[in-house]
Parts: C-alpha cells; sequence; structure tokens
C-alpha cells in the first residue's frame, strides 16, 4: 500500500516542485517484495521507548523528499508532547522479528501518528496524522493493517469518522483509500484546509 | 453594547448546539447535525474533553434581562510531527445580528493568543471555497490556502466504512 504523507506548509513554489518530482519517481518502489510476502509482523500500541524510531522514520521521510530543513520537532518534543499525562497525540508501530530487521538494524518498520478530534455536527472523531512504511516493507500488507487498527480504536472510543488528507498528486494513494471507501470531502464539500502561522499568528493576537 | 468573552461551562450546552444548528443552516447542511446535547456535555466536560469552546455572551438592554450567548469557537489540539503541536478551530460564529461588532475579531485574537501560549506553531481551520466571505476574512488575517497552495484534499471515513476497515484483514 503506498504510504501518504501530510506535509507541513510550504511556502514557496520551488519547494512544492521539488516534493512532487520526487513523490511521483518513488511510485516503482511500492511492488511488492516477494520474499516478504510471508513475512511476520505486529501492530502495537507506541511507547515511549519507540519516539526514537518514530523520529528516525519521520526525518527518513522528509529526507527522502529532500526537506528535512522542514522538521523541527525532535525526539524529545516527541516523548513530551506524546507521552505526557495530556499527550497531543497517540501512536502505533508496525515491528518486525529479528530475523527481518533492516540493515541497519531496526525491526520497527512502520508507524501510524492519529490523535482525536471532534465534528460540531457529528460528535467525537479521529484525525490519522501520518502513516509510514519504509519503502522495503511495502507491499506486504502493512500499511493496511495500521490503518485496519486506526478504524479499530476510532470505533473503540466512539468515533463517527477518521479523517486525514492527501495531496492532489499521489493518485495511487488517492485511489487506495477511496476503493476502501472513504470521501474526498474537499471535492464533494469544498473544503479547504486553512493554516495561520509564524507573523499571521503573531499579527492575529494582537489585533 | 458590552459582550464577554469566557470559556464555556456545562451550562452552556444548549446554547453550543443550538449555534452550531445555526451555522449549520447558515450552509444549507442543517439535517446534517446528529450531535446531541447529551453528547455535547459528556465530549465537552468530562474527564477528557474532545474539544474546549468559549462562547461570547451580551447583558440584555435592561438589568433584569439575562445574557445571551451570542457567539461560539469551538477548538481542540492537534498535533503536526515537523511542527508540533496545533491549535484546530472547528466551529466559529457570531449570530447575524451581533456581526460588525468586533466579536469575532475578539474570539480569533483570544485563541491566537491561546495557540502561542500552548506552544502551538499555527492555528488551522477548514472553509468551504464558496463562503466567500469567510474566506477573504481569514486570507485578510494572513491564512493560507493549504488546499490552494500545497494541493491538500480532506478525505473521511465515515462510520459504515470504519467498521468495514476494522474488520481483520483476510489478506
Amino acid at each position: 500500500m503506498q504510504w501518504r504523507r501530510m506535509p507541513a506548509a510550504f511556502k514557496s513554489q520551488r519547494r512544492r516542485r521539488s516534493w512532487k518530482e520526487t513523490r511521483l519517481s518513488s511510485s516503482a518502489i511500492t511492488t511488492s517484495s516477494p520474499h516478504l510476502r510471508s513475512m511476520d509482523f505486529s501492530i502495537r500500541a507506541a511507547n515511549l521507548d519507540d519516539c526514537k524510531d518514530i523520529a528516525r522514520m519521520i526525518m527518513e521521510l522528509a529526507e527522502y523528499e529532500k526537506v528535512s530543513d522542514h522538521v523541527k520537532v525532535t525526539q524529545k518534543d516527541l516523548e513530551q508532547d506524546g507521552f505526557s499525562k495530556n499527550p497531543f497525540f497517540h501512536g502505533i508501530i508496525a515491528e518486525v522479528p529479528e530475523q527481518h530487521k533492516t540493515k541497519e538494524g531496526h525491526t520497527k518498520i512502520g508507524y501510524a501518528l492519529y490523535f482525536y478530534s471532534y465534528s460540531s455536527w457529528s460528535g467525537r472523531a479521529i484525525y490519522m496524522e501520518d502513516l509510514y512504511v519504509m519503502p522495503e516493507f511495502r507491499g506486504t500488507g502493512v500499511g493496511k493493517a495500521l490503518i485496519n487498527k486506526v478504524a479499530q480504536l476510532a470505533l473503540a472510543a466512539g468515533c463517527h469518522q477518521l479523517n486525514f488528507t492527501v495531496l492532489d498528486w499521489n493518485k495511487p494513494s488517492m485511489d487506495f483509500y477511496l476503493s476502501q471507501g472513504c470521501f474526498d470531502i474537499t471535492a464533494s464539500m469544498g473544503y479547504h484546509c486553512m493554516r495561520c502561522e509564524g507573523e499571521a499568528l503573531e499579527h492575529l493576537a494582537q489585533l | 453594547m458590552e459582550y464577554k468573552l469566557r470559556k464555556a461551562e456545562p451550562r452552556d450546552v444548549p446554547d453550543i448546539l443550538r449555534l452550531v444548528k445555526e451555522l449549520a443552516k447558515y450552509e444549507e447542511m442543517e439535517h446534517q447535525v446528529t450531535l446531541t446535547e447529551k453528547e455535547l456535555l459528556e465530549d465537552g466536560f468530562g474527564d477528557t474533553p474532545f474539544y474546549h469552546c468559549i462562547i461570547t455572551e451580551i447583558q440584555g438592554e435592561k438589568s433584569s434581562e439575562d445574557r445571551k450567548v451570542v457567539g461560539f469557537a469551538m477548538y481542540y489540539f492537534t498535533y503536526d510531527p515537523w511542527v508540533g503541536k496545533q491549535l484546530y478551530l472547528e466551529e466559529f460564529y457570531v449570530m447575524d445580528e451581533y456581526r460588525g461588532l468586533g466579536i469575532g475579531s475578539g474570539i480569533l485574537r483570544n485563541l491566537s493568543n491561546l495557540a502561542m501560549k500552548t506552544r502551538c506553531t499555527g492555528m488551522m481551520f477548514v472553509v468551504a471555497e464558496n463562503n466567500e466571505p469567510s474566506v477573504q476574512f481569514y486570507k485578510r488575517r494572513g491564512a493560507e490556502d493549504l488546499s490552494q497552495e500545497e494541493g491538500w484534499r480532506l478525505f473521511r471515513f465515515d462510520k459504515d466504512s470504519l467498521v468495514k476497515m476494522a474488520a481483520p484483514s483476510e489478506e
């Protein structure tokens, strides 16, 4: 399954073009790896010790997209923001047994980050912020298992919807999600995602 | 006219639902509101709130009149793994007859301050592209349209699709 990435806001057109080029060229990576088809993997809740690998995978993705300078969040931030008394996000990890570890020795090979949100129309909801599987483990059902888990967690918490964003040029991901039964709310309802940050946020605070 | 901005309390739940329905009506989506007062109470004022709310109330002209809730904002905290905490503005509404008095700007100022105090790097929200007045209101204040500029598309699985997806994989 193709991964989907929601990036932080960019400012320049130049960076967006770089994004598009690298992303389209990676579509060849997601063919199934025969020796991994029968691979065992497990999905579990992330804990404090996983923050090192989560930070690694966040950075892997950003480096692959040549925008690693955009990542400001550190392992320490993840520990504080995800595992204190009032967490801002929750995580699930995909892990493989020792015999399938990567050549660098990693057994944690995928993750999803999510948090609970709220719809003023229908109530409890879940937002899937990130879904990532390391390239050599794609096509083996890990991504599907991660999103299945997020769906289970959503229902267990009484949520009525699961929301996330996909970039408009990521057609394989869009097609996959649409085939699983979701709606493109931007297309059907014209909803645009907006953000106020930096100087604009400071200015709003002073109006 | 004096108005007061404060944190919502459990007793405000009927007014919050009233304003949610009024806004939905303005967007011609009133039939889509399935939320109840019971859910709003449990989800906003229980041990782990799913949302927070601030409301604007005005004092009636006669001192004996009850205060009236004329505007509100519903928000919660989200997370961007690249830049950290965000404040997500889920709903923001001022009753028609009380617009143009600075109530909306006051709510946004309050929330922006809160975002900065809680070390959020941005405030995020969604606007319908055909809601020209709102789109211009936010763009004038420096908001970026990430759907237009970066190609973000919002996707949703509803309850039925969630149930299907949560079933064990057949692979």
